[in-house]
């Protein structure tokens, strides 16, 4: 659902608010004055949609659960400019990441992509594996073709980690 | 025993709020030789005043304990208060229980109360042993030392030399004038900022009580309040500063082209060169970083020395050195703007028509690199589209926090000025965070820009970015609107912030004077006293002691010359007698109080004693500043601080033990 939708008649809730304050380590990262540097700049913006200096004020204001539920999350490509450039040390991206746990922790709908790459890297131990790629000329290009070594994927030590790091938890 | 009075202030609610006065006072009343307690809604109201004289006659009481604000607050108050009653003004304590205790623990009023306790009982067992002291009085000199000659430092000088004080007024650069002289108009009023700063300069310099020393720089500063004593080194202008009628036709047979540091670069001059069109002196310097003859040998060039035709040039000219006295100083070396190329997504630096706000003031004016037409440094061609981004570098956690106070107004004066210049047909944009148009007359100017078609983005830019054709071009989202605007400028103009002057730690240094957490040099009450640095005689005006505009400068500059009047006008002052006491029979003159006095008040002396030559310490009286610090690093404790004394404070210490046992807690 988009963003508009869920919060027009929604109202805060400040112990969601809380909780991702909590994950988030304090206030520090969304202690922002609405400069909208990071909405200017955003690599997600023109196609996406993404603003986020209104996801800031909606983390601030207390609408989390909307946040958390809707897809706008999903459309972060993680470039990072929003964080080196807030004047004020503030970071959206370090709240959409947040957002992202607690929409997983709730078992929210995650986007088929990311779905994808997690089942990829579980099978394989890579987010992407190797493709072939067709030319304008058509024509079928693939590391081996290009003389490219080969790539292995860390199938296994990744899997042996991965189960490692299960069992601790 | 002395008889003792104790007094628990409410201060409103700021204490009464959160520590249980009543018990406080119930408790004080059975504190030995206490003979009255009390508590009152102001202790520094009238009545409260009233009621502590009062008490000090009816009981004859012989120590007064006060628990109320901090004694920075209040302290001299109260002291004044008692020695009209009678009383040796030293024999009084403060508590603090404000600043303390109930701001500090206003979450826990039970534990405050007993905090509140134990701090009275401890003033009590110092205030038993304190000990009746009387101020010392010295003579001044009746010269001041103005440092930097921008606009506050002017103002500061006429109104000191106007009062009869004679003014030293030291200005590093070859003219006075300073940041305002750079400026095209002045905000609100859209005044030409050279008409009404020229006269100013001007009469600085006729003026018969200022000695007006361009060019020099001050290296060394001793000597305490209403004496000090400055060495001032005058670098060398290699121009008689007598002989010099500022024709320029040295300059103009000059050939060694160097950047004008006045038009911030964006034209050039010549090695010898008057600093800028109304200069005050209006007197040529040559560079000796690029002179031929000074850089290179005696024969070669020597143009200038031709075409001066008043033999002014002197190539053989040392640097001299200046001592005077003084009894205050006013600081008023003003401030830098920041240096955008630190912001590297904002381009500047990296592309010629990413200017600063300090940079257009000399495009726009009429004595600037273009004569006064808005061009585009790239082409030289008429802007069409102009753009102002505000807040860079100020408000910003990675460079300085602090707004910087003139941006917003900066810029809106820059956005008017554009429009008149270039007419109805340019697009004028300002990209803004927050417009703050705070002083008088200001927010009715920003409606005048708003009048001329301006158009206000709120939204600041993440980035500026450059075409392989040179063509600027940048998005910004408009929170008005809730749109992205592609925008593409001919000209960016950055406004850029006021930051702390590169040279204030070595000024803070030479004048004992600390810098706030901004860098800029600290006032010693941000509220009660603006116009003073903690360091007695030592005054601050204008932009050194944070970011300001003119009528701000020049109002803080003839405060600070109004305090400096007030303290050398009697020719005598009163010095606190809380100072450091050598007892010369425990000093075995080892020097290290010597070493470490920051204040240069400890004087090594030798004496006869026993028949042998002795090494003793001794304090001057007049320059310590009673810090402590050589009562703490005496290794055979010979040095006693006066109304500090060991026995006073171990007293208290002892007191705040006791009351541990009491209550069956540690201490």
């Amino acid at each position: 659902m988009g963003l508009t939708d869920l919060t027009s008649m929604a109202k805060p809730n400040l112990e969601s608010r809380e909780k991702i304050l909590r994950k988030l380590g304090g206030r520090e990262l969304v202690n922002c004055f609405q400069c909208i540097k990071c909405t200017s700049g955003c690599t997600a913006l023109k196609l996406l949609e993404l603003k986020p200096h209104e996801i800031i004020k909606l983390v601030n204001t207390g609408f989390v659960d909307e946040l958390a539920s809707s897809d706008i999350i999903w459309t972060c490509v993680t470039c990072l400019k929003c964080l080196q450039r807030c004047p004020q040390r503030a970071s959206p991206y370090h709240v959409i990441m947040a957002l992202r746990n607690l929409a997983v922790e709730r078992e929210a709908k995650v986007p088929e992509g990311y779905l994808k790459a997690v089942s990829r890297i579980l099978e394989i131990g890579l987010a992407e594996g190797v493709q072939d790629v067709v030319t304008r000329k058509m024509e079928i290009l693939n590391r081996e073709s290009l003389k490219l070594p080969k790539i292995t994927y860390p199938k296994e030590s990744f899997q042996a980690a991965f189960m490692k790091a299960m069992e601790e938890r | 025993m002395p008889k003792i009075g104790i007094y628990v202030c409410h201060c409103g609610l700021n204490i009464a709020g959160v520590v249980d006065v009543k018990r406080v006072v119930e408790y004080a009343k059975g504190l030995p030789d206490v003979a009255v307690a009390r508590n009152y809604t102001y202790m520094c109201s009238e009545p409260g005043q009233r009621m502590i004289q009062d008490d000090i006659k009816v009981h004859n009481l012989e120590r007064v304990v006060i628990a109320t604000c901090s004694p920075r607050m209040h302290e001299e108050t109260f002291r004044r208060a008692v020695a009209e009653a009678g009383l040796n003004p030293y024999l009084l304590e403060i508590v603090n229980l404000r600043e303390h205790v109930s701001w500090a623990h206003s979450d826990e009023p039970e534990r405050a109360t007993e905090k509140a306790i134990d701090l009275v009982r401890m003033g009590v067992a110092r205030a038993m042993l304190l000990e009746p002291l009387e101020k010392t009085r010295v003579s001044v000199e009746r010269n001041v030392l103005v440092v930097g000659g921008g606009i506050a430092g002017m103002q500061a000088s006429l109104d000191l030399a106007d009062a009869g004080l004679r003014v030293y007024l030291v200005e590093k650069a070859q003219s006075i004038g300073g940041r305002m002289a750079q400026l095209d108009k002045t905000f609100p009023t859209l005044d030409c900022s050279a008409c009404i700063l020229t006269p100013k300069m001007v009469d600085v310099a006729k003026h018969p009580n200022i000695t007006l020393l361009t060019n020099s720089e001050v290296t060394a500063v001793k000597g305490f309040v209403g004496n000090y004593e400055v060495s001032i080194l005058k670098k060398p202008r290699y121009v008689d500063e007598k002989a010099c009628v500022g024709c320029e036709l040295c300059t103009k047979v000059c050939p060694v082209k160097v950047p004008d540091e006045f038009n911030e670069g964006l034209s050039q001059t010549r090695a010898i060169s008057i600093y800028s069109p109304y200069a005050v002196p209006k007197v040529a310097t040559i560079s000796p970083k690029h002179c031929l003859r000074l850089r290179f040998n005696k024969d070669v060039c020597g143009k200038c020395v031709e075409a001066c035709e008043a033999k002014a040039i002197k190539f053989d000219q040392q640097p001299e050195t200046i001592q005077i006295k003084v009894g205050g100083v006013v600081l008023a070396v003003g401030s830098e703007v920041f240096d955008a190329s630190r912001m590297a997504e904002l381009g500047y630096g990296r592309y010629k028509n990413v200017v600063s706000n300090i940079e257009f003031e000399r495009i726009v004016n009429a004595s600037g690199p273009t004569g006064g037409k808005i061009l585009c440094p790239s082409n030289k061609q008429v802007p069409k589209n102009v753009v102002f981004v505000q807040c860079v570098g100020s408000r910003d956690k990675r460079f300085h926090e602090y707004c910087c106070r003139v941006g917003c107004m900066a810029t809106l004066k820059q956005a008017i000025l554009t429009r008149e210049h270039l007419g109805k047909d340019v697009n004028v944009y300002v990209c803004f965070n927050d417009m703050r148009a705070f002083g008088k007359g200001y927010d009715e100017f920003y409606r005048r820009a708003r009048d001329l078609d301006i158009n206000f983005v709120a939204g600041l830019p993440s980035d500026i970015r450059c075409d392989a054709k040179g063509g600027l071009h940048f998005d910004v989202y408009d929170k008005g609107t809730n749109k992205l605007l592609e925008l593409r400028p001919d000209l960016i103009v950055l406004a850029n912030g006021l930051v702390p002057n590169s040279d204030l730690g070595k000024i803070g240094e030479l004048f004992h004077v600390s810098r706030s957490a901004d860098g800029f040099l600290l006032e010693a009450h941000p509220k009660l006293r603006p116009l003073e640095s903690a360091v007695g005689g030592i005054f601050l005006a204008g932009a050194c002691q944070g970011p300001k505009d003119i009528p701000d400068a020049v109002a803080q500059a003839s405060g600070a010359a109004a305090k400096v009047v007030d303290l050398l006008a009697g020719g005598e002052i009163e010095l606190e007698p809380l100072k450091a006491v050598v007892d010369k029979d425990m000093c075995s003159g080892c020097r290290i109080c010597e070493s470490i006095c920051p204040f240069i008040a400890i004087e090594m002396k030798t004496e006869k004693a026993d028949g042998e030559e002795k090494l003793r310490a001794e304090v001057v009286e007049a320059m310590c500043q009673g810090c402590g610090l050589c009562v703490a690093a005496c290794p055979t404790s010979a040095i006693k601080m006066r109304h500090y004394t060991d026995e006073q404070v171990l007293a208290q210490v002892q007191a705040a033990c006791a009351g541990g046992e009491a209550k069956g807690g540690g201490c």
